[in-house]
């Protein structure tokens, strides 16, 4: 389906179910770091492929990506964007104090991150897909340590290739005792959105 | 200081001494500058993918697909004044940003992006006279319409001057 085509009622239905899936990937993050972990009511964006990186906070802001492939009966697109920051402060509560000086990341740091990836992803898929009565799995996360728009622009591609716009559900998190934050976006593919839809009952 | 034009995803921009265009965190997509150094005219494209995989119905032609970039931007260019003859090319970035178990998904996107770049140009009969491509970092470009030069930065990397 188009994304054009979705109406209000599509969209709160959208983030309505994401709710849940990002209430679900929250508690495991708090679980794993052992702080509790807060999250914004999910707003949904319809925009431009264009303006994304605005979305992001510009272009050239350093942050870890953690990408993942949505898969499973529906398809798309997983990307947790950490600021610099807030990575950094996650990796002191998951490893042992061995700060790494200067912009690069460990081999350890990077792996310890891409297991937040996976966890965040997995719960929120879980929850999606229990309640589509669908199975959906994350494949194996990859990370990037970037600018933001060379680090999204992957995300793009297949998007891209069939229209001009990009549907983004996005939640930010933060810890309430120090601040970590972050951005979880999912960006279904528009066969995969029609799955979704149908599957928890909005008509189209 | 000399005005600044932004190009972001899908954009082209077109521009005369002196200006400085630029575009931001190009990971996989590709930046490709056209210059004609006797009339000091420049375009700059961030193009996102190599070419549409089907008939993209009722889309307006954009700098989103690397083909489609050099064609409006030469005719464009053309139109300020610049002859054929005297436009050069530059391109950078087409980077891998994920480890490589993605990038059989996409076959390499970056470096297909590259390749497109690359036969565009030929096509057109544009010489490419520098490129900084490829590796597995995003890339940031300023292109100064007066000189012609590309400063290319990176995360982690010396500024480049293409």
């Amino acid at each position: 389906m188009k994304f054009d085509a979705l109406t209000e009622e599509h969209l709160d239905a959208l983030r309505e179910v994401s709710n849940i899936g990002v209430a679900h990937a929250a508690t495991a993050l708090s679980q794993l770091i052992g702080r509790s972990i807060s999250l914004t009511v999910p707003k949904v964006l319809l925009t431009e492929i264009c303006k994304v990186p605005e979305v992001f906070g510009g272009a050239e802001k350093l942050v870890v990506g953690i990408y993942l492939q949505m898969l499973g009966d529906a398809r798309g697109n997983i990307l947790i964007v950490l600021p610099r920051d807030s990575a950094l402060k996650l990796l002191s509560r998951l490893l042992p104090r061995e700060k790494s000086e200067g912009t690069l990341l460990t081999e350890l740091e990077i792996s310890a991150l891409k297991e937040v990836g996976n966890i965040l992803a997995s719960a929120y898929l879980n929850a999606l897909g229990a309640l589509m009565g669908k199975t959906l799995i994350p494949s194996v996360p990859v990370l990037s340590f970037d600018m933001v728009g060379a680090v999204i622009d992957y995300a793009l591609i297949e998007l891209g290739e069939i229209g001009d716009l990009a549907l983004m559900v996005e939640t930010d998190f933060f810890g309430e005792e120090e601040k970590i934050n972050g951005q979880f976006f999912l960006l279904p593919d528009p066969e995969s959105l029609k799955i979704i839809l149908n599957a928890i009952g909005v008509k189209l | 200081m000399s005005k600044i034009i932004s190009v972001g995803i899908s954009e082209h921009k077109v521009a005369s001494d002196p200006v400085v265009l630029v575009t931001y965190g190009l990971g996989s997509c590709v930046g490709i500058a056209l210059y004609d150094p006797e009339v000091r005219i420049g375009g700059l494209a961030h193009t996102l993918l190599p070419a549409p995989v089907r008939e993209v119905q009722g889309a307006e032609r954009t700098a989103k697909f690397t083909c489609w970039a050099v064609d409006l931007m030469v005719e464009e260019l053309l139109k300020c004044g610049c002859a054929p003859e005297r436009l050069v090319a530059k391109l950078a970035g087409g980077a891998t940003m994920f480890e490589p178990q993605y990038r059989s998904a996409h076959g390499g996107i970056g470096e297909r992006n590259v390749a497109a770049a690359r036969e565009a140009l030929e096509r057109s009969g544009i010489p490419l006279v520098a490129e900084d491509t490829g590796g597995d970092y995003g890339r940031s470009l300023e292109f100064n319409t007066a000189t012609g030069i590309i400063m290319v930065r990176a995360l982690q990397q010396p500024i480049k001057q293409l």
